[in-house]
């Protein structure tokens, strides 16, 4: 006993004799400094290893300019001709820039890489921007029209057999070709007029890939690290599971100048655990995803601020045509006007959320209030009336199935599944069974239309247009809704109508004439009741006090994070 | 070398020095003992991967469909199950699946970007490594001290006290302990951090070798990281230890009453030894052998991830990827993963009772 004791004495002096004292700052690399930091390329971590932070009751990266974000996200590609996801997204379109982009915190396009807003054809067809001079990598390699042509060719050869498969989805039906003219002009060239490919230039399928890192004949899901990109930062590195760490990229000469050292992106299981860490200084920043109830308890947390995005992420109730008793529009109507959004907006989420009363959120393009223009929900005398049209009443009535994944969208789903259950049952006319079902499972079953006669889903959009919100219910079978086929053949005369005047919409680049075309589909579309939105998601992002967004920008105060929810570094600096 | 085949070698090298050294040295029994283990170890990792294959493929859900979610279209989920061979006969995709247990070739994931499994491993089974052993030790000595200590005041105020705090323990959910300790030591009082394995700044700095980040520190001489790695350490740790000391104090405990009444404690009591080494140095040695055999079974399962305390500290282990993985139907991966701890629980079982015969010499084979 007595050995063992001496052992762990000795061990506990020798331990504090090593860690006593201060440690020295790490020398980043800062914005302007044309070295780029020494890593060895394919080494997944720092080799800086004689110098370290203080940190020493400092909350998180206070001392060198760096900015800790924690997320719920995780990586699931970093190729452009694959990647889908938001989080994939987000560290994309920090690490590269595209010819078109968003302004920080609005929805409003603006230039990236290009000296101009697009040259359109009269056509429609051919589309021709020039890009800015001196455009390079953060490793010094120079960004041609010609390398970037090849490298958005990859989207058109490669994209299709990328593992996720579906960034493609944003060029293959119309790009014919991505061409350079000369070294700084490149030209696409569409086989059918597309109104929102502007927007789409601003997605990170259009992103400028490293030529070295992503070849033409391959996707590379997952590159070794250091990540270069055209954008303000570049990845040094990044561990799946823990952390992404990005540094100002010495090379860039564009408007999002960093204004910090470094970025951390600090990855976390759960909302709990992230919303603890950001008021414990574990990290400056919480971002992605915090529940309604975790909102709560932050907004009265000391030390942070809570700010509310409008962010384009819907919850809507899926209803198939091809399946008893949906294939009943007088059942879908009598839903649509038994549902009380209000109420789960109150109670499930205490008021956290918006009500929803068109797939078309608003901000977008020819957005209107459709369903409540229609139903006037909650009205439960006109969902009678409507279910008595088919014979049905309180001896007969319907037997209704509605699925959902209890986990994937979060907790509060549940709630409000069991609430809506609750308003169409006080119908009398209606008889709810609740089925959760676990995502894999669901989603397989949805999607396929052959299971589930109605259900949960949630959508963001690929890209800020109303199209995006409307033409996936619709085409091809409709993601479950089976208002057309998967062959694309309409179920009736309205449905051929609405598929119609999607496509009409969707070639025309009159603004007030596409808005004009949205307004009248969202009107049919309610009286299809295709879906059935319910509500409109408010991302919340929490800094800690002395992290602020720009005053260049609109929304500060949510770290200038739009309705897009484009999150770019730059903006962020430290008081 | 990865960090995973740098952990077995670490592991596996003096392991096999010290199996040749017994089988050298042990009797014929014992000999015998251990390839009739090994041999039949064979014919379990085959059953046991062949019923994960198949139920993997029993259950309803598609990777495909669960990594693209409702986006992909159906040409695009076509297309990709082709890709993956998903299409093929179920005799051709479990003639390869067997192929490649033979030549330990876990292959690329299906879904998560397709890496490759040997990569996600060796992220993840390090984690894991750094958390489940030193949880282990910790409940061991947390539960054969309070055992002892209840077992010598048999019927006294402590006895009564610790066989509550072992039943209460175990009953508390890990995840509440969990996020209890995160409130109070780390929001409240501010001593420990909340979650994660390194302080973000500092991880930036560390190099890694075997990715179990204290010892990489220390080979790297990086002692700010060592600190905060073992720092982001005792939350997780004592919260899964803590969980896991209830059943090793109660098992202590009935194992010292048991070993305190027989003749030869008697006898040392008599020839007037103190109490204290009459526990210490006489019972507890006879009755601490079995909880070291659950220590090892403990261990074992514990390998296979504690997806709870991952989940509420951060923590990027085996559980969650497992959990993670078969939520998305990732056949190769919960394939690959299931496999590779059937053999791992196999042969600590092993090691637990080879030890234990070491240990008690009356155990024969």
């Amino acid at each position: 006993m007595k050995r063992w004791i001496s052992v762990v004495a000795v061990l506990v002096l020798v331990l504090a004799a090593c860690t006593g004292g201060t440690t020295e700052d790490t020398t980043a690399t800062t914005a302007g400094d044309t070295t780029v930091p020494e890593t060895t390329e394919g080494d997944t971590t720092s080799t800086t290893a004689a110098e370290t932070p203080d940190t020493t009751g400092a909350p998180a990266g206070e001392a060198d300019g760096t900015i800790i974000i924690g997320t719920t996200d995780t990586i699931a590609s970093l190729d452009p001709a694959d990647a889908y996801a938001i989080h994939d997204w987000e560290l994309l379109k920090n690490i590269n820039e595209g010819l078109l982009r968003w302004t920080p915190g609005e929805l409003e396009l603006t230039t990236g890489l290009a000296t101009d807003m697009p040259e359109v054809s009269e056509d429609g067809l051919v589309y021709t921007l020039t890009m800015r001079e001196g455009v390079q990598f953060s490793d010094g390699t120079e960004l041609t029209a010609e390398v970037y042509a090849e490298q958005l060719n990859r989207l058109l050869t490669i994209g299709p057999d990328c593992p996720n498969g579906v960034a493609n989805a944003l060029a293959t039906p119309f790009l014919e070709s991505v061409e350079a003219v000369d070294s700084s002009t490149i030209q696409f060239t569409l086989s059918r007029p597309v109104a929102y490919f502007p927007q789409l230039l601003a997605t990170a399928a259009y992103l400028p890939a490293h030529p070295d890192t992503f070849p033409a004949e391959e996707c590379v899901t997952f590159p070794e690290a250091p990540v270069h990109g055209t954008g303000p930062w570049y990845i040094t590195e990044y561990t799946q599971g823990e952390q992404t760490v990005l540094e100002p990229n010495p090379n860039y000469n564009g408007e999002l100048t960093p204004q910090v050292d470094r970025i951390i992106i600090r990855y976390l299981s759960d909302p709990q655990t992230m919303a603890l860490a950001v008021q414990n200084g574990d990290i400056d920043i919480a971002w992605r995803i915090l529940g309604p109830e975790l909102v709560g308890e932050l907004e009265g947390a000391e030390g942070l601020s809570v700010g509310a995005i409008d962010g384009g992420s819907i919850r809507y109730l899926i209803l198939n045509y091809a399946i008893e008793p949906m294939d009943d529009i007088n059942v879908r109507k009598a839903v649509a006007a038994a549902i009380d959004r209000d109420e789960i907006v109150d109670v499930v989420y205490g008021g956290q959320v918006e009500p929803l009363y068109s797939m078309v959120p608003p901000g977008f393009i020819g957005e209107t209030q459709a369903f409540d223009d229609m139903y006037q929900s909650p009205d439960l005398d006109a969902a009678r009336a409507f279910l008595a049209e088919s014979g049905y009443d309180e001896n007969n009535p319907v037997e209704l199935e509605l699925w959902y994944p209890p986990e994937h969208y979060g907790a509060s789903t549940a709630d409000w599944m069991q609430l809506i259950e609750q308003q169409l049952e006080a119908t009398g006319v209606i008889d709810v069974t609740l089925q959760p079902q676990e995502w894999s499972t669901y989603v397989t079953a949805l999607t396929g239309g052959e299971a589930y006669a109605g259900g949960v889903l949630g959508w963001f959009f690929d890209f800020p247009d109303s199209s995006n919100y409307l033409e996936p219910f619709v085409f091809n079978g409709g993601l479950g809704t089976m208002v057309t086929s998967p062959e694309g053949e309409p179920i009736n005369d309205q449905a051929a109508q609405l598929v119609d005047l999607l496509n009409e919409a969707s070639v025309e680049l009159d603004e007030d004439a596409r808005a004009g075309l949205y307004e009248e589909i969202q009107e049919l579309y309610a009286d299809l009741v295709v879906t059935l939105p319910i509500l409109f998601e408010v991302e919340h992002v929490v800094p800690r006090d002395g992290v602020s967004g720009s005053d260049q920008f609109a929304s500060p105060e949510t770290l200038n994070i739009g309705p897009n929810l484009e999150f770019y570094y730059s903006v962020l600096s430290e008081n | 070398m990865s960090p995973l085949a740098i952990i077995f070698l670490i592991i596996g090298i003096p392991a096999l020095i010290g199996l040749a050294y017994i089988f050298v040295r042990g009797s014929a029994g014992l000999r015998r003992y251990i390839l009739t283990r090994i041999g039949l170890l064979i014919p379990m990792v085959f059953i046991l991967a062949s019923l994960v294959f198949f139920v993997m493929r029993v259950l309803p859900g598609d990777p495909v469909r669960s990594s693209l979610g409702p986006k992909g279209s159906a040409e695009t989920v076509a297309r990709m199950r082709e890709q993956l061979g998903l299409d093929d006969p179920l005799i051709v995709q479990y003639g390869n699946f067997l192929v490649d247990i033979v030549t330990l070739d876990f292959g690329n994931s299906l879904t998560g970007g397709r890496r490759p499994i040997v990569d996600e491993m060796s992220e993840r089974f390090p984690a894991t490594l750094e958390l489940v052993i030193p949880a282990a030790a910790f409940a061991l000595a947390i539960g054969i001290i309070g055992g002892t200590l209840a077992a010598a005041r048999r019927k006294r105020p402590l006895d009564y006290a610790l066989r509550l705090y072992s039943v209460a323990i175990y009953s508390i959910p890990v995840f509440w302990l969990g996020l209890m300790g995160q409130l109070v030591f780390g929001v409240r009082l501010g001593w420990t951090p909340i979650a994660g394995r390194i302080d973000p700044v500092i991880g930036t700095t560390l190099e890694r070798t075997t990715n179990i980040l204290w010892l990489d520190a220390i080979i790297s001489g990086n002692w700010p990281a060592l600190w905060s790695s073992l720092s982001h350490l005792v939350l997780p740790v004592v919260t899964l230890g803590l969980i896991l000391s209830g059943v090793f104090l109660r098992l202590t405990r009935v194992n010292v009453i048991e070993t305190l009444q027989m003749d030869y404690i008697g006898a040392a009591r008599a020839r007037g030894i103190r109490e204290r080494i009459v526990i210490g140095g006489h019972a507890l040695k006879n009755a601490i052998i079995p909880v070291i055999t659950l220590l090892g079974l403990q261990v074992a399962i514990l390998l296979a991830g504690a997806v709870l305390t991952e989940t509420v500290f951060s923590w990027p282990g085996m559980g969650q990827y497992l959990v993670q993985r078969i939520s998305s139907r990732d056949y190769t991966a919960v394939q690959s993963v299931i496999t590779m701890f059937a053999m791992l629980v196999a042969l600590i079982s092993l090691a637990v009772d080879i030890i234990y015969s070491l240990v008690d010499p009356r155990v024969r084979y």
